[in-house]
């Protein structure tokens, strides 16, 4: 098209191409044609050191791929370099000869490294001497992650921003890096003298690379590669990689030869024209603009801005009036971000300075007319997005001077009621005030609930819900009635195990079902309330209970406690942990027989059967032809015992006896929670008597102490001493009448280490030992009858009681097999 | 007494509620219905106010002297308004063709009531001229999942669904203020341990309750999302699997966002590398998660490509149509999703079809009985439409419904000034707004309370609105409004006043379409709680959710969309060097004209109140509480300044529920969204300074 104009872009580097990006994102109507001195597309170079550093890989830095050109209609000469303009007519001359006509012309050369002169750093033939690397671009990165793989001992040269990162880098490529640095302090471009020095304090002992200061390097050693280098002061130090981070210096050439103003970079305007020229734009590191020249990337991409407004003519208005800097060092563990000024320029810039050396710690920043001019950052960066952000937007700043420098504050503790004022608003949702809370608790209404019916607080998000409740609790001054909920035995039965029992007794309801019919308005059931009904009505009804198997854990429903596979372990009956040969015997002929893949000694004295498939548990109860052990259940588990007084020299009490009795008798008692026992001869306590819901110990003189509410799992608590008895008959008497309490009273899975202290000792010691309440004897009785409602549950084997109860309907995984460990050698 | 169940009026959660005519109040409790299980808040429980509220407009009024707008309104009957109206159409057609005559509709509408509004404009005027406030509301978020996932349902989930992701990113979303009762699903997720990340440049209700508070510059959040996606890119967070299996277009995004790095990132918004880091961990690694926008993110003039770059985020981490996961947006408004589906738009059919789609076009004139020739063409925007008001080739005669565009437009006072430019101006209210201040004819409309009809929440859930009690003898519904125009206008045969006959018709209109409504059946609504749409036939159980196995899309992939960051319209310089942003508050709803009628809201929050930085306070020298005056390209107003220590330094909000010389929509930035032609609300350059007259007292 005639209107089309040629825009030309010497350079394809990061402000290049996204100059070139603004262009198209403006719709300007040009017809392309760039030339890049690399044979990629755009890259991102400032993640080099990130590649270095083996955190990101090539394909993640490219930002404009090969594709994306043609993409977009550009024509992209890679490796092709740009001789000279001729302005005259208007056209770039390649070293090639060709010649490319523009209507416009951006040059975009960016810079190069920089490199000192030291003897001996270049080689006539190669440029640089072997294992000598600048560190610029994608190839100087390539070569040095080569050279390095089979190298040991890096030296970095200039401790800038770039040559910090590059010693990172290397490190993860050689043993050993020196960072050599011509000036008193790391990256002095940015950072005072007491930053840089924490600085290197930190790169030396967090890092572990060697920093030397005042360096001034001036002899690379070795003859046919790099062996060593020279500093001024004589020292010699020996390596076999040298980089060269020096510094960059804009790449003029092509405009100082074509008759551009150029100084240290090449002169524009605001409009990023080259001086005095209409149709020449120059963006990027190259440029010099009003005495300034930009190594970063955000001012590179604010002048992209500004000339892709003016050279589409979106807006001929656009101008670049300078960029603030700020940086922040890409390095791992070691925390820099330096903005604006490093130090203060005048006497009335306020400065405020925090530094804790030891944790490497320097925090400073600089403020002039109220405005955040500069901001240093060492160690800790975590203000950084706040003050880059103050920095930029120059946002009004804290009279707290010290909330720039840290998270000052933070969330307020909770509100205590008494603290607020009245008017505080406490449901936000519906306008709710604490005087509105508490006027109506003084009218009467004591719960959290009716409260919050009354007031509507908390019926909104139902967020403030917490802070009502003790707003309540506050109000009320302890007369806080608790919500009826939370005394439910269970949560889909509205009512307190006392008058559920009550209920249950007085309509005779003996399964599951029958209870919600009739004690839950509609008649809903809640399957969060079917395993604690379950327990109750067993216990309530023995063998009168109507069992309904949904109402029952999969453990109790196949009597078997299930694994981490979908397996289930069996545990035959070994009470107080005494067994025969021959029951060793059968079990270790089931054991082989079913290919058992782990037989294991359980904590509560039995021998535990794992791995076993459901469908296999009918056989293999058959085959035992023991009784359960309960492992699985919310039941009476098991008694351990000690060897007692018949063989221990320190027995005084036959604990093995009473435990086996004790097991006989409340076998399979289910109850609220898991009662797990124990039975020891003296107060050695081998059998841990004194961590079991119940556990007898004997003491001198025939005696017994039995001691309850002690826990030895998750939770950990010596139990407490219900009553010292002088016979074994008492002991079991005692310790039924309390099974029984706790039976009747305990909420749902509540273990006695809960219920004991809730209650309190005194208070279940009254009842249990001194029938303070008149109940000992019907404790006595209901116990009697659940004793006797006892079934062993593995006879339901040969007559499954549902079709599927003994069916798989559990994935089953492998799990990996533990292999049955013979003992023998073992202490 | 009889007992109705039904829905409040105000806010896309239409949460559940019951009405009991009692003396001398009708009696208002929530229900247990699933948005709001039993919650309500301050605006819902004070609802009922409004239907016997002393302001209430009960019969028709017209402007003493026909030609003098200056001259007083005073009561008037049915007949005499619509003589009026009916006169002014035939003058306008006649003079200046049939596009002259339009309508501006509202997204608290019935579904009914939308669509006859789109037939109304389309078959009784014959003209293109039809748009309505959901442009300034939920246009950006649609446009985008329009163009991505191929349907623009606000939620594709239930609400409960969110109690279940274990992470949640909030974009410019206060649901704590704006929808109180939607937060006990983010509650239940907290409780259970669930992290949510709140992204708002003020610390909100509902940012206080988060795991964490990102606070970045507003206009910032694409870039945000970007920096979110490049660090995902690069740590290998992305679902490679769901990339390639449902999705098309990854490559291009994945090479926009590599200039997204953490640094730069930081510097862009504000939001700390270390806390970018950690919300895209989460968001790929704590699943389920969740990606939700609203109006925060969405009403700036990139806010349709701000919605992609979430939805981008949401797709490359394979969130989209998993369980408890995925991206939505939160819609405001009451039908704001059934109110974007049935034709108010200027370019749209019912069903979600398009206008200038010959199929569309053909099978929307079957139903409606018309030749498909007889439709016009697409016509423009809503501020596009307002702007040109009176102006050759605009609208000279128009129609305003559920809307009260001279506090809720942005430019407010040029909006007005358009308005006054009209030949005439015809708004139906319940109250006199400030836009039915300005008209020729007020036409008295019956509340929620009064009516029947469906209405579709924020979920897609469609819902019955029952009356409870008649309207008052000389108020209409639009419904009736419309018909009885209609038939003036000779066009009376096309048209209903019946609202179970209009969705009935609407249903076999969405037929087909993206929205499609055609098994919905009032009775269904009844018996399920709501119907979740698309349900194409009376057997299909609708769609609570959505993109489970496909999008709908024509090759079934959800499309990523290359997006870049770009400033705002108008950045903070040196003459107005402050970012003005504009929102809710919990108290009042949209342009307050119900809510600011509520003795018990109003007490609560009696006024307008700036809310700023106390360290932007003592650098402007005013203290809390004290009168500050705002100033835009487009106007100033005074408001009281709230210190907020939870807001940035740089930043202030000011809530647009107020009309008049505080109405903040004097202040706001017209510039349009070039996708969704949703106005800059969100972020435009301001400077402050103390009121004058405060100026001279101290």
């Amino acid at each position: 098209m005639q209107s089309t104009q040629r825009l030309v872009v010497i350079g394809n580097g990061m402000a290049g191409a996204r100059t070139v990006e603004e262009i198209l994102a403006r719709g300007g109507d040009f017809t392309i044609t760039m030339f890049g001195d690399e044979p990629y597309g755009n890259y991102n170079r400032i993640m080099l050191s990130n590649l270095l550093a083996g955190v990101e890989d090539e394909a993640g830095i490219f930002l404009n791929d090969l594709s994306w050109y043609a993409d977009n209609g550009i024509t992209l000469h890679v490796g092709t370099r740009i001789e000279k303009i001729d302005r005259t007519h208007k056209v770039v001359i390649a070293t090639d000869g060709t010649r490319t006509p523009y209507d416009k012309l951006i040059i975009a050369t960016g810079s190069s490294s920089w490199t000192p002169p030291i003897k001996g750093i270049h080689n006539p033939k190669r440029g640089f001497h072997q294992g000598v690397f600048a560190f610029r671009t994608l190839d100087d990165t390539r070569g040095m992650i080569r050279y390095a793989r089979d190298h040991e001992r890096a030296v970095v040269i200039g401790g800038g921003l770039l040559g910090l990162e590059a010693a990172r880098g290397l490190q993860n490529h050689v043993s050993h890096v020196t960072l050599l640095h011509a000036m008193g302090h790391l990256m002095n471009m940015q950072l005072d003298e007491r930053a840089g020095a924490m600085l290197k304090a930190s790169v030396e002992g967090k890092l572990g690379v060697d920093v030397i200061v005042d360096a001034m390097t001036t002899e690379i050693l070795g003859k046919d590669r790099v062996t060593g280098v020279k500093l001024a002061d004589g020292t010699v130090i020996d390596c076999d990689v040298v980089v060269v981070a020096a510094g960059i210096r804009p790449n003029t050439q092509v405009a100082a030869d074509s008759g551009l103003t150029v100084e240290r970079g090449i002169v524009v305007d605001d409009q990023m024209r080259a001086d005095g020229e209409d149709d020449i734009y120059v963006v990027g590191e190259c440029a010099q603009h009003r005495g300034e020249l930009y190594g970063l990337v955000a001012p590179l991409w604010d002048q992209a801005k500004v000339l892709a407004d003016h050279v589409t003519g979106r807006n001929a208005a656009a101008a670049y009036t300078g960029s603030k800097l700020s940086t922040k060092l890409k390095v791992a563990g070691i925390d820099v971000a330096a903005m604006g000024l490093k130090e203060p320029e005048t006497d009335a810039d306020e400065v405020i300075v925090y530094s804790e050396p030891r944790k490497g710690i320097y925090k400073q920043v600089i403020i002039r007319d109220g405005l955040l001019v500069g901001a240093t950052l060492v160690g800790d960066n975590r203000k950084a997005a706040a003050l880059i952000q103050a920095f930029d937007q120059g946002q009004a700043l804290p009279e707290e001077r010290a909330e720039m420098l840290f998270d000052i504050g933070g969330p307020a503790g909770e509100v205590k009621p008494e603290d607020m004022p009245d008017d505080a608003q406490v449901c936000n949702c519906n306008g709710v005030s604490k005087g509105a809370i508490c006027g109506v608790v003084n009218a009467g209404c004591k719960t959290v609930n009716g409260v919050m019916d009354k007031t509507r607080a908390g019926k909104g998000c139902g967020t403030c819900k917490p802070l009502v409740q003790r707003i309540v609790e506050w109000a009320a001054g302890g007369e806080v009635e608790e919500d009826p909920a939370a005394s439910w035995y269970v949560p889909g039965v509205p009512m307190p195990k006392p008058e559920l029992m009550a209920a249950i007794r007085q309509y005779g309801l003996r399964s599951v079902s029958s209870v919600f019919a009739k004690l839950v308005p509609g008649g809903e059931e809640d399957a969060k309330s079917k395993m604690g009904l379950a327990s109750l009505l067993k216990m309530m009804w023995g063998e009168d209970y109507v069992d309904e198997r949904d109402s029952r854990f999969i453990n109790d429903r196949v009597h078997a406690n299930i694994q981490r596979d979908g397996t289930f372990s069996v545990v035959p009956q070994m009470k107080g942990g005494v067994t025969t040969p021959a029951q060793l015997r059968r079990i270790a002929e089931v054991a082989e027989k079913y290919a058992v893949p782990m037989v294991k000694l359980t904590g509560g004295q039995r021998i535990d059967l794992l791995g076993i498939p459901k469908e296999t548990l009918p056989k293999i109860w058959a085959d035992l032809d023991m009784p359960s052990g309960y492992a699985y259940a919310k039941s009476f588990r098991t008694v351990k015992t000690c060897v007692g007084s018949d063989y221990c020299r320190f027995g005084v009490g036959d604990s093995t006896a009473l435990g086996i009795a004790l097991e006989e008798r409340f076998q399979g008692i289910e109850g609220p929670g898991k009662m797990k026992l124990a039975v020891t001869g003296c107060p050695r306590n081998c059998a841990e008597a004194y961590v079991k819901d119940l556990g007898v110990v004997a003491i001198d003189g025939g005696r017994w102490e039995i001691y309850v509410g002690g826990a030895a799992g998750a939770h950990i608590r010596k139990g407490d001493l219900l009553a010292t008895v002088d016979s074994a008959d008492e002991v079991i008497t005692l310790t039924g009448r309390f099974l029984q309490y706790y039976r009747e009273n305990a909420n749902w899975l509540e273990r006695t280490y809960a219920f004991v202290p809730r209650l309190g000792i005194d208070r279940v010691r009254a009842v249990v030992v001194d029938d303070s309440d008149g109940i000992a004897a019907e404790l006595d009785a209901a116990m009697d009858a659940s004793v006797g409602a006892y079934r062993d549950p593995w006879k339901e084997r040969a007559e499954p009681v549902t079709p599927g109860q003994f069916r798989t309907s559990l994935p089953l995984v492998v799990l990996p097999q533990v292999p049955v460990r013979v003992s023998g050698g073992v202490a | 007494m009889t007992v109705t169940e039904t829905h409040c009026p105000y806010c896309a959660l239409q949460c559940g509620i019951a009405l009991t005519p009692e003396i001398p109040r009708v009696r208002l409790e929530p229900t247990e219905f699933p948005v709001n299980r039993g919650g309500l808040c301050a605006k819902g429980w004070t609802a009922a106010e409004l239907l016997d509220h002393s302001d209430r407009l009960l019969t028709p009024l017209v402007r003493k002297d026909p030609a003098d707008r200056t001259s007083p309104l005073r009561e008037a009957t049915w007949d005499e308004a619509y003589e009026r109206i009916v006169t002014a159409i035939r003058r306008s057609r006649q003079e200046y063709g049939p596009d002259s005559v339009g309508a501006f509709g509202g997204g608290g509408l019935t579904n009914e009531k939308a669509y006859t509004l789109g037939k109304f404009v389309r078959v009784a005027l014959g003209s293109a001229s039809i748009d309505y406030n959901g442009r300034f509301c939920m246009s950006s978020a649609a446009t985008a999942g329009n163009r991505s996932l191929g349907v623009d349902r606000g939620l594709p989930f239930p609400l409960e669904d969110l109690a279940g992701a274990k992470t949640v990113l909030l974009v410019g979303a206060n649901p704590a203020d704006a929808m109180p009762p939607s937060m006990q699903y983010l509650d239940a997720g907290r409780a259970e341990g669930a992290r949510h990340i709140v992204v708002d440049p003020r610390r909100t209700a509902t940012a206080a309750g988060a795991y964490r508070h990102l606070q970045p510059l507003p206009g910032t959040d694409l870039a945000l999302a970007n920096g979110l996606l490049h660090i995902a890119v690069r740590e290998g967070l992305l679902d490679e699997q769901y990339i390639r299996d449902r999705t098309t277009g990854f490559d291009a995004v994945r090479a926009a966002v590599a200039s997204y790095w953490p640094e730069r990132v930081e510097r862009m918004t504000g939001v700390s590398e270390a806390d970018l880091r950690e919300t895209v961990r989460l968001l790929a690694t704590e699943r389920p998660s969740m990606i939700l926008t609203a109006r925060g993110a969405e009403q700036h003039s990139n806010g349709t490509d701000t919605a992609q770059a979430y939805l981008n985020l949401a797709l490359a981490l394979g969130l989209v149509g998993r369980p408890n996961s995925g991206y939505g947006t939160i819609t405001g408004q009451g039908n704001g999703q059934g109110g974007r589906e049935h034709g108010q738009k200027a370019d749209q059919l019912p069903g979600y079809r398009r206008l200038d789609d010959p199929a569309a076009r053909a099978h929307v004139a079957a139903v409606w009985g018309i030749d498909p020739d007889e439709l016009p063409r697409p016509g423009v925007s809503a501020y596009e439409m307002l702007d040109r008001l009176g102006t050759d080739g605009g609208v000279r005669v128009l129609l305003v419904l559920a809307s009260n565009m001279a506090v809720s437009a942005p430019h407010a006072g040029h909006v007005i000034d358009r308005l006054r430019a009209l030949d005439l101006l015809v708004v139906s209210d319940i109250f006199l707004s400030e836009t039915a201040a300005l008209a020729d004819v007020v036409l008295p409309t019956a509340q929620f309370a009064e009516e029947e009809g469906t209405m579709t929440n924020l979920e897609g859930r469609v819902i019955r609105r029952r009356m409870a009690l008649p309207p008052p003898p000389d108020v209409r519904t639009d419904l009736q409004f419309l018909a009885g125009l209609a038939d003036r206008l000779g066009r009376g045969k096309f048209f209903s006043d019946d609202p179970r006959t209009v969705f009935d018709e609407l249903r076999r209109a969405s037929a087909g379409g993206i929205a499609d409504y055609s098994g919905i059946t009032y009775e269904r609504i009844e018996a399920e709680q709501g119907v979740f749409w698309p349900c194409p036939a009376e057997d299909h159980p609708g769609t609570p959710r959505l993109f489970t196995d496909t999008f709908p899309t024509p090759d079934g992939r959800a499309r990523f969309i290359r997006v870049e960051h770009r400033d705002p319209h108008e950045m903070p310089d040196r003459e107005y060097p402050y970012v003005l942003t504009t929102g809710r508050n919990m108290q009042q709803y949209q342009s307050g004209n119900q809510t600011r009628r509520v003795a018990a809201l109003t007490v609560s929050l009696p006024e307008p109140r700036v809310e700023l930085h106390p360290d932007l306070g003592r650098r402007l020298g005013v203290a809390d509480s004290d009168m500050v005056e705002l100033r835009t390209r487009r106007g100033k107003a005074q408001f009281r300044a709230r210190f907020n220590p939870g807001i940035r330094p740089d930043t202030v909000f000011a809530p647009f529920h107020w009309g008049g010389d505080q109405a903040v929509n004097l202040l706001t930035d017209p510039a349009l969204d070039r996708h969704s032609k949703m106005p800059a609300f969100k972020a435009c350059a301001v400077a402050i300074c103390p009121a004058p007259h405060q100026e001279g007292t101290t």
